[in-house]
């Protein structure tokens, strides 16, 4: 992973930490916000980023339809049980396999997919070793990380400093 | 669950008014810090009354596993199911389980959706016991089948048999939906422990807990609530929610089919999948009130689990009470609007018992589907009543006893289905008799120890409430923004 250049701080409360993020996007930087539980607030003050994971369970739903009617519909034509003139290929009855698998395949790729994006963001947007391991953001505390030149993190740290920042680490 | 909260950009301020809804904990009282050590503080050394409680589930599960050893041992033959009555107590336990396995994604996906903030403190709760009651449930098809070590045919596979799985039959059906079922409840259980696991591998790293902050670390998936997993995850959990809902309905429904898609009086009516469904949110969520408020009493978590939640569940319980009830009766009165004598007869043979005497107190003998009948009326359809006043929702104990007998009639609900129309299908010559031996007994005995030993180990090793979720329904703190506050 690439060396982390930035600044963090910690905060108590949510509209502090809320306007401390306005005020970093204004200067043109993206923070990373970390807290103890989701928060609307935050997602308005980043600009209400969004994900693509819809689209990955959207894809893997279709598949599992997909399987989820071909598999019962070949296994009927590979052997082949007549009853009373019934259709051999029947939609009705393979619905429910199609369903079945059309929300399982949702569901794994679902959760494959939160970690699998969580794993790609960690590299897109790396945090420092230090917030990594500062005890109270699963606790009780937020956590804005500004990732920085060497030039501006003097000028973030007065920013989190003056909204008020219970402690403010530089890392270069 | 607030209106119009957010960051307001003009006022360059945190807006947060009145909530809609109740948010079922007292979040006037609580605050981020206070949830996050009263929750970890459950998991503390248990009382040693924990252990001795866990020791007689324990035994039970034993008498289970035991029971189930002398059927292996001497045959399937043990058991009272023999020809004309194939389902007993067995195929009653399966669907008994799988009901009662409805309410915790009812809860945590349902009620998730249609915004009902009073789940927050017991949807944890309500997963792990979904979670434990279908893995219960899926054991009693391969207890009924006699020869479990060859469960496995009923799996699509190219085999050396050259045979494939009939798809067209409701039997299969439900072998992939009570899968899935299983494997969605555990998957969005495990989604809803991810931040918890975080602040449990915080904590053991904070006391120096190797193991154990290695084991949670693990179960974490290097969550560090940073907003952009935040954001995957809560669109993940809608998701989840989205696609559950519509899975906890067919689940039931697909078990419904199971006797619906025969031609044996009693069973092949159309309203089977809604009975079903509603049954089964009806036990469900009985069962969660007869397993959380003996917790919150124990834990003292009457901040957590406030009487709102209590009242709400109850309002539930009362409405598939009414749903049930009314199934009870369409039934009778299709059975005698069809003018089928066969449909008839299997409706006066459950409450009343055998055809050939039009009085109860004659020589009829009493059978065991004229018992859970009766017990099925009393325990669905009468001791709900109470609940329409608020005075009898408001307290704990009267709801417990309430939810407790709820449980008992709706065992007998699904025996009164299975066990009665297998006795007197079509043929009189082909009538008989079900009793169930005491290697079904025991089984049934062991299958509430079963799920009773897992909810007890649960209770003590995972949060059984959401400590995520209670930080999200308490009020954030602030410093100068201000907000309405909720009376919890």
């Amino acid at each position: 992973m690439a060396k982390f250049t930035g600044v963090w701080g910690t905060f108590e409360y949510l509209d502090e930490t809320t306007e401390t993020i306005e005020k970093v996007r204004n200067e043109g930087v993206q923070p990373t916000v970390i807290s103890p539980c989701p928060r609307h607030e935050i997602d308005h003050a980043l600009g209400n980023p969004s994900t693509i994971l819809p689209w990955i369970a959207l894809c893997f739903a279709a598949l599992g339809c997909f399987i989820g009617f071909s598999l019962p519909a070949w296994t009927a034509s590979d052997w082949v049980l007549p009853v009373s003139g019934k259709p051999i290929v029947a939609i009705p009855p393979f619905t429910v396999i199609g369903f079945e698998l059309t929300i399982l395949f949702t569901a794994i790729h679902t959760l494959a997919g939160i970690a699998l994006l969580g794993i790609i963001d960690s590299f897109r947007f790396p945090i420092p070793r230090g917030a990594k391991r500062y005890p109270r953001f699963q606790r009780d505390r937020f956590g804005i990380v500004v990732r920085c030149d060497e030039e501006k993190l003097e000028q973030f740290e007065t920013i989190l400093k003056k909204h008020g920042a219970e402690e403010v680490h530089i890392e270069k | 669950m607030e209106k119009a909260s957010g960051y307001d950009t003009n006022a360059g301020k945190v807006i947060i008014e009145e909530h809609l809804g109740h948010p079922g904990i007292k979040a006037t009282t609580l605050d981020y810090a206070k949830i996050n050590d009263e929750m970890l503080a459950m998991l503390d050394k248990p009382h040693p009354s924990y252990f001795l409680l866990l020791l007689g589930f324990l035994l039970a599960f034993g008498l289970g596993i035991l029971s189930f050893a002398i059927q292996l041992d001497v045959g399937i033959g043990f058991s009272g199911i023999s020809h004309p009555i194939a389902w007993g107590f067995y195929i009653t336990n399966f669907v008994f389980w799988i009901g009662i396995g409805h309410a915790g994604t009812l809860i945590s996906a349902v009620f998730y959706l249609t915004r009902a903030p009073w789940r927050t403190a017991i949807y944890r709760s309500a997963e792990a016991m979904t979670v434990f009651a279908v893995l219960t449930a899926g054991l009693f098809p391969l207890i009924h089948i006699g020869r479990p070590w060859l469960a496995y045919w009923l799996i699509p596979y190219p085999n050396e048999r050259l045979l494939w799985v009939n798809f067209k039959s409701p039997l299969l059906w439900d072998v992939f939906a009570v899968t899935t079922y299983m494997s969605v409840s555990i998957m969005f259980f495990l989604l809803g422990l991810i931040p918890d696991m975080a602040i449990l591998r915080d904590e053991a790293m904070r006391r120096g807990k190797k193991l154990k902050a290695l084991l949670y670390t693990t179960m974490a998936l290097a969550w560090r609530g940073t907003n952009h997993q935040w954001v995957h995850y809560m669109r993940g959990y809608l998701i989840f929610a989205a696609i559950a809902t519509p899975l906890v309905f067919s689940v039931h429904s697909i078990v419904s089919w199971d006797f619906a898609m025969s031609s044996v009086p009693g069973w092949h009516t159309t309203i089977f999948a809604p009975y079903f469904v509603a049954g089964a949110i009806f036990s469900g969520l009985a069962m969660v009130l007869t397993v959380l408020i003996p917790i919150r009493a124990v834990f003292g978590l009457q901040d957590y689990i406030t009487n709102h939640v209590i009242q709400s569940v109850s309002k539930v319980i009362i409405f598939t009470s009414i749903i049930v009830g009314y199934a009870y009766a369409t039934e009778f009165f299709i059975a005698y609007y069809s003018g089928s004598p066969y449909e008839r007869a299997i409706f006066y043979y459950r409450p009343f018992g055998e055809m050939t005497s039009w009085t109860l107190l004659g020589d009829n003998q009493i059978s065991f589907p004229q018992i859970a009948f009766w017990l099925m009326v009393f325990c669905n359809v009468i001791v709900p009543i109470p609940l329409w006043r608020w005075k009898v929702r408001n307290n704990p104990v009267a709801v417990w006893i309430i939810a407790a007998l709820i449980n008992v009639g709706m065992w007998f609900e699904r025996f009164n289905i299975i066990g009665s129309s297998l006795q007197h299908e079509y043929d009189p010559a082909s009538w008989g008799e079900y009793w169930p031996t005491i290697v079904e007994t025991g089984v049934t005995i062991g299958s509430f120890g079963f799920f009773f030993t897992l909810f007890t180990l649960f209770v003590k090793s995972l949060p059984p409430m959401a400590i995520m979720e209670l930080k999200e329904g308490t009020n954030p703190p602030l410093r100068n923004s201000v907000h309405k506050e909720t009376d919890g």
